[in-house]
């Protein structure tokens, strides 16, 4: 995901002068000089003067290369493969996120649970002798934390609990 | 003073206070360990459960999680040469070179021992420090807290070790994510593009998970997995300490001023402090050669700052609830739901709750003496869990903490999107920590700011006619300017040196 600086400069130029514009036509309050819109104005204003200075390269002098921590006598593991899809794998941890919201109303917290844990551990490269069991036992045991202990009202769903 | 002392003491001598401090402590201790989560996680990931605690007790979890963080870092740091949390990363290159020198339980001692020593240093700071400062801040006006404020953002934007042009972005994001909401000068629905949810704005918590735990679930996603550790009998891990102290006992309280330093300037916390005390160490030292071959002084230094500015991270935190650091950001969130407002007054009003955080902080200090000690032995055993069954739990307590804040699923939503936020920062170089400021302390910089401009009627003046807000914003202006005086110094110099070699 290392985009060249012009265009996460110049994205922050559109946010900046969106931000600012959507400042300025916010209803001003009767008989005050200065309402909600004068905040937001400015913030655009400052952000879309950063993505300028961004895109223009200024300040970069400033920026450390990333230090790799490299291993030594060849522990290192296996390059990473290249391919396209890898760097998607990226986004499963917030696509799960949202799968839990659309999900945990109908399926309930147990299963919906076991379903990401199960696809987040195998994902990093876990065997399923691995990954069911902990799929199997990791709802139950937050649940006993959050739900019971703690009383949050997590949706029983389709499996509810035996407590 | 002796009544809100004996107080403080029945605040927190009760078995909900001590068992949570505990169970915080061992969490802490094996949150910070694990290499990839770091301490500012494992608070934002408490959060949650502090709302069904009481005050003392959530603040008690705060405390202890955050100090044994911070030093249980230094274990895989020492033993593996990955450091567990950013703090620790100044020396993980040091401490192994001991642990290859076969000094593994000095490295490892002189972490326990000097953080211990750094954090009850950090907590006198702060029980020195917060009256006085209270007393003062009592006159401020809304002028002084907007300069105040300014000069705390531009501190993140100074320190952080990126480009200041990025780290000014990150915060101006920060600020625009707080005008989300009605709840502005006007009470009009602000940037909420018709959607209920976002009415309530965006909640700073939710917002910190995301960036601090899900975009770490991201990061595992495509690194590969750290070597496991090697199994190893210890020795005797406090042996030699003592005569540590008494060699370098103008390090450590060198380390122990710097920390406390860099804790109270806000935005800038324990990793800050402890690159800057190891570099100043290696600067300082008798013995510079010997630095990056096992010596244990640059580890003296570092382990006394980190620890002693986790404590004065809270002074700025207590008193205008600017934060300290991104640990502080999160406790001032708690300090909100309890009850217990930061401000001034909070040191006459609530002094009893003022005194339990000092007793607190140092009794976690304490504590870390002999779980430090325990963790270090145990630490194998745990570092053995592969990530492949660390990091679901994580996504599933984000999950669930983030629905039990507000009990609504837009938590989980904020979380999900802050977390690809914060992988697409960090990845690009915006500093994370400046956004995270700029979401905590944009309601306070916008209230300070349209107050002040309408008392003053619109004019700019009187923002500098009050003798200590001029000085604030003579510091403020100076920060913000600091960045382009070091730019065209580099300019110049460089041109200097041409010439005189041309000469």
């Amino acid at each position: 995901m290392r985009l060249p600086d012009s265009v996460t400069g110049s994205f922050l130029v559109v946010l900046g002068a969106a931000a600012a514009y959507g400042g300025y036509i916010l209803p001003p309050v009767p008989g005050q000089p200065v309402g909600p819109n004068v905040f937001p104005l400015v913030i655009g204003c400052g952000l879309a003067l950063c993505g300028l200075a961004i895109v223009f390269g200024i300040g970069h002098s400033f920026e450390e290369e990333e230090e790799l921590v490299p291993f030594e006598n060849g522990q290192a593991a296996s390059p990473p493969p290249q391919s396209k899809l890898y760097g998607l794998r990226a986004l499963l941890p917030p696509a799960l996120l949202l799968f839990y919201v659309a999900a945990a109303d109908r399926l309930g917290f147990i299963i919906t649970a076991a379903i990401m844990v199960y696809v987040t551990s195998t994902a990093l490269g876990a065997k399923w002798k691995l990954a069911l069991p902990l799929a199997a036992l990791s709802p139950f045991a937050i649940h006993l934390i959050f739900g019971k202990l703690l009383r949050v009202p997590l949706p029983a769903g389709l499996l509810p609990t035996p407590w | 003073m002796l009544k809100t002392l004996i107080d403080a003491f029945a605040l927190i001598s009760t078995w909900e206070v001590i068992i949570a401090m505990i169970a915080a402590s061992v969490y802490g201790l094996v949150i910070g360990s694990l290499p990839g989560l770091s301490a500012t996680m494992a608070t934002a990931l408490l959060v949650p459960v502090t709302f069904y605690l009481s005050p003392i007790a959530a603040i008690a979890t705060i405390v202890a999680a955050s100090s044994m963080a911070i030093f249980s870092g230094d274990i895989p740091g020492a033993l593996l040469r990955i450091p567990g949390t950013p703090a620790s990363a100044a020396y993980a290159d040091e401490a192994y070179a001991m642990t290859r020198k076969g000094q593994a339980e000095l490295a490892l001692g002189a972490g326990v021992w000097f953080s211990a020593v750094g954090g009850i240093a950090g907590v006198l700071s702060l029980m020195i420090l917060a009256p006085p400062l209270a007393e003062i801040a009592l006159s401020f006006s809304t002028f002084e807290y907007f300069w105040l404020a300014l000069l705390g953002l531009m501190c993140a934007t100074l320190v952080a070790r990126s480009s200041p042009v990025k780290a000014i972005a990150g915060m101006f994001i920060g600020l625009l994510v707080s005008c989300i909401g009605i709840e502005n000068p006007g009470g009009i629905p602000r940037f909420t593009f018709g959607i209920t949810d976002l009415f309530g704005g965006i909640e700073p918590i939710p917002a910190l998970v995301g960036v601090f735990a899900v975009a770490q679930v991201m990061r595992a996603m495509l690194t590969p997995e750290p070597p496991p550790l090697p199994r190893r009998r210890f020795g005797s891990i406090m042996a030699g300490q003592w005569k540590l102290t008494k060699l370098y006992h103008w390090q450590m309280t060198r380390g122990n001023i710097v920390g406390i330093i860099i804790g109270v300037l806000p935005g800038a916390g324990a990793d800050m402090a402890a690159w800057v005390s190891y570099a100043m160490s290696k600067r300082f030292s008798k013995e510079p050669e010997k630095f990056g071959t096992g010596h244990v002084e640059g580890l003296v230094e570092a382990g006394a700052s980190n620890n002693a500015s986790i404590a004065s991270g809270w002074v700025p935190s207590l008193l205008f609830g600017i934060p300290g650091d991104t640990i502080a950001a999160i406790a001032i969130g708690v300090l909100y739901m309890k009850g217990l407002n930061p401000g001034p007054t909070l040191f006459t009003e609530k002094a009893s709750s003022m005194y339990a955080i000092y007793l607190m902080f140092i009794i976690a200090n304490i504590l870390m003496i002999p779980l430090g000690i325990a963790m270090i032995r145990v630490a194998a055993y745990i570092l053995l869990a592969p990530r492949s069954t660390v990091m679901p739990i994580i996504m599933l307590c984000c999950a669930v903490g983030s629905f039990a804040i507000g009990n609504n699923m837009f938590g989980v939503v904020t979380v999900a999107a802050f977390g690809v936020i914060g992988y697409v920062m960090e990845a690009n170089g915006y500093p994370v920590a400046a956004m995270v400021l700029g979401i905590v302390m944009g309601t306070m910089v916008e209230q300070a700011f349209v107050t002040s401009l309408i008392k003053s009627d619109g004019s700019v003046l009187p923002f500098f006619e009050r003798p200590v807000a001029a000085i604030l914003a003579a510091m403020a202006i100076g920060a913000l300017l600091w960045p382009v005086m070091v730019w065209v110094w580099r300019k110049v110099k460089p041109m200097q040196t041409a010439a005189a070699t041309t000469r």
